[in-house]
């Protein structure tokens, strides 16, 4: 199957938060008020029952010139995921689009994907099951998967009337946004293609007018170094090591019984050895 | 079901502090292993509804994560003197302590062997000892920023995962052979009752701790077999 982006051209977007609602209706969401931010920004950032928040930022451009920017937020939807790397219970995986998704059922509520996530996209949701026990499981937007299935577009797309974003397969969106890029460079100079090698590459790919840290994201985001030790070296060698004390002893059980039927363990002379 | 028959005389190994510490050390070390089983390999995932579910399994394992701390205060607490005894031990190391692995290779696979004169504790209890409080270091160490992830560095955490992994991954291994001595080993088992009871086989004692038992014999508090019989067979 072709792999699937979602292209966002910050400089088409108006600040509307259409998408934020679209998100929100689809998915079932529950509101999430929050306290004043100090600016038209409803949310501080994304969280686990609000995966699409749109960021406004002031920036001060090199000419002195007040720039307000803003952007679309939610899930990267790393090719190289910390989160699915990290999961011990496989519940956060690859779809079949090239995006990532969790699945509920085999979500424990952890929270290995939230320590991890090199965007700090991922948040544990808490429920109450029947008999009001509370229980927790990772949220974060799934590029409405349940829409592509049917042949849809994610419902934040659909509902963009600027087209700031759009959605396609890999190749025909980079070709969208190198051009796109081009046709910007005069006016921001700075402006960037965002799709990070360190993760792979996203199927979340922004045309940014500034830098990253512009607009507080990380310059060059990786898998975390912690994670990839531990779960490509650590866990596998820790899981060896087991097996290979087991079967020395297995081993050690075996050959006692072979060569030394009489359960003695030491020569006759016993005590004599000591010296 | 040792083979090896024993006079019955039995001396004083381990102090109440140590059988204690050395349970409740044992008993919490499995109960972490086994609330935590599901989260390391997926072919344990059928435990969590025996816990109770993922949110059961966690409140267990932090429970008994307060009660692995305890042992060493415990120890510490109700018989000092064995403690320190322990820790001077550990940074003791002589030839003899080397001889004795050479000798223990053969013993553990069923070979002749002869004893190397040890201390209170021979040198593979030193080593079992040094990984263990190593490795509890690294498990505890990082288990607070996992618990607690927020009062820590995003950094901070994250490492904590591999420090914990890589903790326990040790541990597990040297306990496996730790229990299997101690449980199934026929020349060490009396080791297994001992650490129970808190007594041993004299002649036992005196084969395997040549050093500590003559001094003890030297202080009064044992029986001197050799002026009480010749030899023992087997012993």
């Amino acid at each position: 199957m072709a792999e699937y982006i979602k292209y966002v051209d910050v400089t088409k977007c108006d600040g509307c938060r259409a998408c934020m609602v679209a998100c929100k209706n689809w998915n079932d969401l529950p509101a999430e008020p929050e306290e004043f931010q100090g600016s038209v920004q409803s949310h501080a950032k994304v969280t686990a029952n609000t995966w699409n928040v749109l960021s406004f930022i002031e920036h001060e451009d090199s000419k002195g010139n007040l720039d307000y920017l803003f952007r679309h937020s939610s899930c990267f939807h790393c090719s190289e995921a910390a989160c699915v790397k990290v999961c011990p219970e496989e519940a956060m995986h690859y779809t079949d689009f090239g995006t990532v998704d969790v699945n509920s059922d085999k979500c424990v509520g952890c929270g290995y994907c939230v320590q991890n996530c090199p965007f700090d996209v991922v948040q544990l949701a808490t429920y109450k099951d029947k008999n009001g026990k509370e229980y927790k499981k990772a949220q974060k937007c799934t590029m409405c998967v349940d829409r592509l299935e049917e042949g849809m577009q994610p419902a934040c797309v659909t509902t963009c009337h600027t087209d700031a974003m759009e959605f396609g397969t890999k190749e025909e969106m980079l070709k969208k946004a190198e051009k796109r890029l081009s046709e910007i460079k005069d006016k921001y100079p700075n402006a960037m293609i965002y799709n990070p090698e360190g993760v792979g590459g996203t199927h979340t790919v922004y045309v940014l007018a500034e830098k990253p840290s512009v607009y507080g994201l990380p310059e060059k985001p990786k898998v975390p170094t912690s994670a990839v030790v531990w779960k490509d070296y650590a866990q596998p060698i820790g899981k060896m090591m087991l097996g290979a004390t087991s079967m020395a002893l297995v081993g050690a059980f075996v050959s006692n019984k072979l060569f030394n039927k009489e359960g003695k363990g030491h020569e006759e002379d016993g005590g004599g050895s000591h010296e | 079901m040792s083979n090896t028959q024993y006079s019955g005389v039995k001396v004083k190994r381990f102090s109440k502090g140590f059988v204690i510490a050395h349970a409740v050390n044992a008993l919490s070390f499995f109960a972490l292993y086994i609330t935590a089983l599901p989260m390391y390999t997926e072919w344990f995932d059928w435990l969590y509804p025996v816990l109770g579910g993922p949110e059961g399994a966690r409140l267990l394992h932090r429970i008994f994560a307060i009660a692995f701390i305890t042992p060493t205060f415990i120890w510490l607490i109700m018989d000092p003197k064995g403690f320190l005894r322990w820790g001077k031990e550990l940074i003791t190391w002589k030839k003899r302590d080397l001889q004795f692995f050479t000798e223990f290779v053969k013993e553990l696979f069923g070979f002749k062997f002869k004893h190397v004169k040890q201390t209170f504790f021979n040198a593979g209890e030193k080593i079992n000892s040094i990984i263990q409080i190593l490795t509890a270091i690294l498990i505890i160490g990082s288990g607070f920023p996992m618990w607690f992830p927020d009062l820590f560095p995003k950094a901070v955490v994250q490492w904590a995962y591999v420090a914990h992994n890589v903790g326990f991954g040790l541990a597990i291994a040297v306990v496996v052979g730790h229990i299997y001595l101690s449980v199934i080993h026929k020349n060490s088992r009396p080791g297994y009752t001992g650490v129970i009871t808190g007594e041993v086989p004299a002649e036992w004692a005196k084969d395997h701790y040549t050093e500590w038992y003559e001094e003890e014999v030297k202080k009064g508090n044992f029986p001197d077999l050799d002026k009480n019989k010749n030899k023992k067979k087997g012993a």
